[in-house]
């Protein structure tokens, strides 16, 4: 299932569709934050931004890592949404979801294709470092197009 | 490091072995044997062949104590699983009759890496389709480092995990809706990948398959899975670990 389209893969891009969307953007019920504008997503990526009584974290378990902060929660045009930035030495290392609403199912989909992207765009660009991958079962066609081969590629050199 | 990738049981087997003391000759013949030994297990367990083992019982024409030892085997595993899951792993529960393809490749992944273990290699990796087994260390780190395939990307990463046993994946997004929840036949989930790592790797491809299907209580099983960890992404994107799950940090370039 690939669906990857126009949407551009960065938190610069992101905070461009949160420009871009913002103007239509459904009032959810219980949204506090005001409409995003361009930059805030990327205000979310600095560590110690955190909003003290902002939002709480109710289904993402916290990892035990240094350096996390979970920014305000932002409306971006389909939904109120507050990401996770772990920061070490000055890099950002990690981006994850903390709370999400949607507020249909429509906005669900864009939220999949856009959300996992702040943080695969931070975790694609190392897979050297990577033994193997784990992931569901892939037929022996769809393995030459893997990561896994690839991965196989480099390690028999 | 030698290489070699298998097709077999309708996926790819990808072999990572670091010889040590091992002559290559030799661990190049081992990595053969462990191959051979994968297609016998296909042939034994396949659902696809009417004349195999596995379909026989399934269609009532081989009794339980004349079938093969490996199926003898497979089937104390899915016990021990379907018992560590809450019965949300239930082979016994599969429309078609006993279905153990959510344990089968998994076990079929530490049987080659066993034989790989008992030739004295210094460190290997069997990867089948996604389902991963080691041991020893790989060169000049200490342990191995598992990307976790993203479900809604296939060229990207959601996280990468550190591992010095074993970790299985499932999900919907590679060959669509395969898996039944055992308890109403349902077959659309909200959680879209669940991994499990821990020594066994059949019993971390059970728990993972149910992990997927038991849905929305899939967070809170994933924390009583005993000596077993977790890690999902659920359909809206939130993402749950129990607490034993080692992420590897990353590093931007």
């Amino acid at each position: 299932m690939r669906r990857v389209g126009t949407v551009a893969a960065s938190i610069a891009g992101f905070a461009g569709i949160v420009a871009l969307h913002a103007g239509g953007a459904p009032s959810l019920p219980g949204a506090t934050a005001p409409p995003a504008p361009a930059s805030s997503a990327s205000g979310t990526t600095k560590p110690g931004t955190t909003t003290p009584g902002a939002t709480k974290v109710p289904t993402t378990t916290a990892v035990p890592v240094t350096g996390t902060a979970v920014g305000t929660r932002e409306q971006y045009g389909y939904g109120v949404l507050a990401v996770k930035v772990t920061e070490q030495s000055g890099h950002i290392t990690d981006v994850t979801v903390a709370s999400l609403q949607t507020a249909e199912q429509y906005s669900q989909n864009l939220a999949q294709q856009v959300i996992p992207m702040l943080r695969s765009e931070v975790l694609s660009v190392q897979s050297d470092r990577i033994n193997a991958i784990s992931g569901a079962t892939y037929t022996s066609e769809a393995y030459a197009a893997s990561i896994q081969s690839a991965l196989d590629a480099l390690a028999a050199k | 490091m030698i290489v070699l990738a298998e097709a077999v049981m309708g996926t790819m087997f990808s072999f990572h072995v670091e010889p040590g003391e091992c002559p290559t000759g030799e661990a190049t013949a081992v990595i053969a044997s462990a191959c051979t030994r994968l297609h016998e297990l296909d042939t034994i367990f396949t659902t696809w062949r009417q004349e195999s083992p596995m379909s026989r019982f399934r269609a009532g024409l081989l009794r339980r104590d004349g079938v093969p030892g490996e199926m003898t085997r497979a089937m104390a595993l899915c016990e021990e699983a379907r018992a560590l899951s809450k019965g949300w792993f239930d082979p016994w529960a599969m429309p078609g009759g006993f279905d153990p393809t959510g344990l089968v490749k998994g076990w079929a992944v530490s049987e080659a890496l066993e034989l790989l273990r008992l030739a004295g290699v210094k460190a290997a990796m069997v990867n089948g389709g996604g389902d991963i087994s080691v041991f020893g260390s790989p060169e000049e780190t200490t342990a191995w480092r598992i990307g976790i395939r993203h479900p809604w990307r296939s060229e990207a990463l959601a996280c990468v995990l550190e591992i010095d046993g074993a970790v299985a994946t499932s999900g919907c997004y590679e060959r669509g809706p395969h898996l039944i929840n055992p308890k109403d036949g349902r077959m659309m989930f909200d959680t879209a990948s669940a991994s499990v790592v821990g020594a066994n790797l059949a019993i971390c491809d059970a728990l993972a398959t149910a992990l997927v299907v038991a849905d929305e209580e899939g967070p809170q099983l994933a924390r009583s899975l005993g000596d077993y960890e977790a890690y999902l992404i659920r359909n809206d994107g939130t993402e749950h670990a129990s607490s034993g799950i080692v992420f590897a940090s990353a590093s931007v370039r």
